[in-house]
């Protein structure tokens, strides 16, 4: 097992790619009670069309998420959390865009928790009725969504974007697309996606990482099975053609979320770099430490809901911010202008300084959580990507990196505004 | 494993002392009664304190001090346990470890913890009238703002209109109305009371030992001319009458809550039981409302129970369609009675045990969770030891579970429903 130290983070990671192809990840932390395992696979609600044995295959969309839904039945009527409850772990799993996780966390009997996480995830059981009956539950989900301000403005926002790349589609589905999925769907993409080769189990806690291994060879064999290819015709062009577009629900402020395209990252150290580049470019240009921040603050254009950062998946890539205000539109003028300003003026050097060395102590203070901890290194792991690198990759950014992704990336042409007004509560009665 | 010292009187100072994290949190609270004419400006206070100091006069020297600090973090504090609310600040700084040779980090936010507590730039004896009315207008916003997501404000609208006769029924961040009239000198004089009056109550977690914390805290105390006064103990919930509402909004989905009471609350003998009770009932993936309302019946995807053990209220949510209202509440009734009458399998019982002990445990992995759970347990009156506890839960019965689950009572339901268009 290969067994690195970063002396900057005070943290150890083994690694190890078993004969199956799966990767294993342990972070080994002594002295802790709480156990973490992800089992990711690099596979989301995006990836709906690809190919298998050399057929082809058009997946309805929200089947990753239906998908996940269903990984916790197992055959014989065995139910996966109340096995994990009865070994006093708590179990959820998540679907992304790009990837799917199944997790659990405990402070005792690891070995069986961690058994029976590898064992659930590679059993496909899915019956006609069992498939039928988690409609009703989905499209529930669905409707809670729906309610959701927070989600609504970002599906509105992806939706008119995005042209051609699957982020215009919810992670769910609609329930129309859901009436599609039937078990032969579900068991065919498990069968393409959920190989070992496309995966990855990521420990974090007290435990020994040659057994977390030894746990994943004997549940898993040592076969390798081919992983289906994902089909990514998504050449996205970076002009928007919809700029704004609206909706109304019963909020009590308009809610907006702002986006500029940008062109997809890509994989490795090369896209890394890049990715923080873009988040320290967004800290300065709209960060709580920004000028435009505290103008926009104390002009009451936006408040403490305001945010954002640079966010990737596989095939696209933007600079967003959101939050509540009365006047959108101005939010966007001001970015727009301040761009412009700080690619023409530069940054104070003690400034970017001071930014660079809060980001780095952010990043290390959020190592404290396992969560956010597992989940980095998954997510940077399927970009290929050690996340433990971040301290030098910090270092190196220089301040004229900043300033050309700011000058390339906030443009008027590649920038889409989504904002959900409150319903006219005089008009409705 | 907490070290407390009484730094003067009604100023307790907690520490939990811990080297395994990357971080240390520290967070000071002012407590108070909770009362209608004054939750809204402790509500408001924090917010108006880290808008600026004599020395960082607007946000962006407040924001550069803190980028100095390896990004430490200051945020507004204010909690609603039980009869009390607290109003206060809440640190998150990066370990000494890490720093640069020769940087420290603990020992100047501290200082700046201070300055930011004291050091109010003030104007005809008040606080700057720019920053009250800016925070006002964004406290007002947050309080709108819980519309905005129709599962909280549905499990708000129950706890209003149930808790009408007790304190649990005012607003967590007092009303609009209220805020608007606050004005920036009655805010100063409110807040130099209530650091004059209130017990304060500061928590810290991370490696530094307690008396280094202390004596750190000393300039920020001996700056406070205090006269302390103490609280009265937490009370019981005072029901009101039992009630059914209806609203109708724009929605898509139903939201319906179900309030229940029962006289057992954290500082009753039984409350370990309520505890494994309500866990059976509606926490999490192995619960009876889970495994029925949601699995057998695909009734929702949401419905979970929680429990206000400061209070002894239990609240069960779901998210339906419009026409399931009738059957899903009895379905929730059903479960319980299920509860009273003792059908809860050895399976159930231990899967929620377990469940619980497996919190417990984690509770000390993170400086987050710690502080937060013992920074609101000793607020209820108990003095709580997780080991003890952990021992009572161990020793619930099946008879101690149908013991509490007799108990509760239903009180009030609200159900959100469609408005016709």
């Amino acid at each position: 097992m290969n067994r690195v130290y970063y002396p900057e983070l005070d943290e150890t990671v083994c690694r190890e790619i078993l004969d199956n192809g799966l990767r294993v990840c342990v972070v080994p932390r002594q002295g802790f009670s709480k156990k973490l395992a992800y089992l990711v696979t690099d596979y989301g609600s995006i990836h709906t069309d690809f190919s298998l044995d050399g057929r082809e295959y058009t997946a309805p969309a929200g089947v990753a998420h239906y998908l996940e839904h269903k990984m916790f039945d197992l055959p014989g009527g065995r139910d996966v959390s109340a096995e994990f409850a009865a070994l006093g772990a708590n179990t959820n799993a998540f679907t992304g865009y790009d990837l799917t996780a199944y997790y659990f966390s405990c402070t005792e009997h690891f070995e069986e928790c961690l058994r029976l996480l590898v064992e659930f995830v590679s059993t496909p059981y899915f019956t006609d009725e069992s498939v039928e009956k988690e409609r009703g539950i989905i499209d529930q989900e669905i409707g809670m969504y729906a309610d959701t301000p927070d989600s609504q403005v970002f599906e509105l926002l992806a939706r008119s974007m995005y042209e051609k790349h699957p982020i215009r589609v919810p992670i769910l589905g609609t329930s129309e697309t859901i009436r599609q999925i039937t078990p032969e769907v579900l068991y065919t993409c498990h069968r393409a996606f959920y190989t070992p080769g496309n995966m990855l189990l990521c420990v974090v806690g007290d435990v020994d990482p040659e057994q977390v291994c030894g746990i994943a060879r004997q549940v898993l064999g040592s076969e390798r099975h081919p992983t289906g290819v994902k089909h990514k015709d998504w050449d996205e062009a970076m002009h928007c053609s919809v700029k704004e577009v609206r909706d109304r629900m019963d909020v009590a402020m308009p809610m907006f979320n702002l986006a500029f395209k940008c062109p997809a990252t890509g994989t490795g150290d090369a896209a890394i770099r890049q990715e923080m580049v873009a988040d320290l470019a967004s800290e300065a240009l709209f960060g709580e430490s920004s000028e435009l921040y505290l103008r926009l603050y104390e002009e009451g254009i936006i408040d403490s809901s305001f945010g954002g950062g640079f966010e990737t998946l596989d095939g696209c890539a933007m600079l967003m911010c959101s939050g509540d205000s009365e006047d959108a539109e101005a939010v966007r003028t001001a970015i727009l202008a301040e761009a412009e300003k700080l690619t023409q003026t530069g940054m104070d050097p003690q400034r970017f300084l001071r930014m660079k060395r809060s980001a780095l102590g952010r990043r290390i203070r959020g190592l404290d959580s396992f969560d956010a901890t597992c989940y980095r290194l998954c997510a940077y792991h399927f970009a290929d990507f050690d996340y433990f690198r971040f301290p030098e990759i910090y270092r190196d950014i220089r301040e004229d990196e900043i300033l050309e992704f700011l000058h390339r990336a906030v443009r008027e042409d590649n920038c889409c505004l989504s904002v959900i007004d409150p319903i006219d509560r005089a008009e409705e009665v | 494993m907490i070290e407390k010292l009484t730094l003067a009187p009604l100023v307790t100072l907690r520490c939990c002392r811990d080297s395994r994290f990357k971080q240390g949190c520290l967070s000071i609270q002012l407590v108070r009664t909770m009362k209608e004419e004054e939750s809204a400006k402790n509500a408001l206070l924090p917010s108006v304190l880290l808008r600026g100091t004599e020395r960082c006069p607007d946000l962006r020297a407040i924001t550069d001090a803190l980028d100095l600090l390896y990004g430490a973090s200051v945020s507004p504090l204010v909690r609603r346990v039980g009869d009390y609310q607290t109003t206060g600040l809440y640190c998150g700084f990066m370990d000494d470890r890490f720093a640069l040779p020769g940087d420290q980090v603990l020992e100047p936010t501290l200082a700046f913890l201070e300055e930011l507590l004291l050091d109010s730039p003030t104007e005809n004896g008040g606080f700057l009238p720019a920053f009250v009315e800016s925070e006002k207008r964004n406290l007002i916003a947050a309080i709108e703002a819980e519309r905005n997501d129709k599962r909280i404000y549905a499990a708000n609208q129950l706890l209003q209109a149930m808790g009408r006769e007790d304190t649990f029924g005012l607003p967590r961040m007092g009303r609009k109305e209220q805020v608007e009239r606050i004005d920036p000198v009655e805010l100063m004089e409110h807040y130099r009371t209530i650091l004059r009056t209130s017990p304060i109550e500061i928590f810290y977690v991370g490696s530094a030992d307690s008396n280094r914390v202390a004596r750190l805290l000393q300039p920020l105390l001996a700056r406070l001319d205090r006269c302390p006064v103490p609280l009265l103990p937490q009370t019981p919930f005072h029901p009101g009458p039992r009630e059914d509402l209806t609203e109708a909004l724009d929605v898509t989905q139903g939201k319906l809550c179900m309030g229940f009471t029962t006289p057992i609350t954290n500082r009753h003998p039984d409350y370990a039981a309520m505890h494994l009770m309500e866990t059976v009932f509606g926490g999490g993936m192995t619960s009876k409302l889970f495994q029925n309302v949601r699995e057998r019946l695909s009734l929702c995807y949401f419905v979970s129970s929680s429990y206000y053990s400061t209070k002894g209220v239990l609240v069960v949510s779901a998210g339906i369609d419009f026409d399931k209202e009738e059957r899903t509440r009895q379905e929730i009734l059903t479960q319980l009675e299920a509860c009273v009458q003792g059908r809860i399998t050895e399976e159930e019982l231990t899967a929620a045990r377990e469940s619980v002990l497996n919190g417990l445990r984690a509770t000390h992995d993170s400086p987050n969770s710690i502080e937060g759970f013992y920074a609101t347990r000793m607020l209820c009156g108990v003095d709580l030891n997780l080991a003890d506890y952990m021992d009572a839960i161990r020793a619930v019965t099946l008879e101690d579970v149908i013991r509490a689950a007799a108990s509760v009572k239903l009180q009030t339901t609200y159900f959100l429903k469609g408005a016709r268009k």
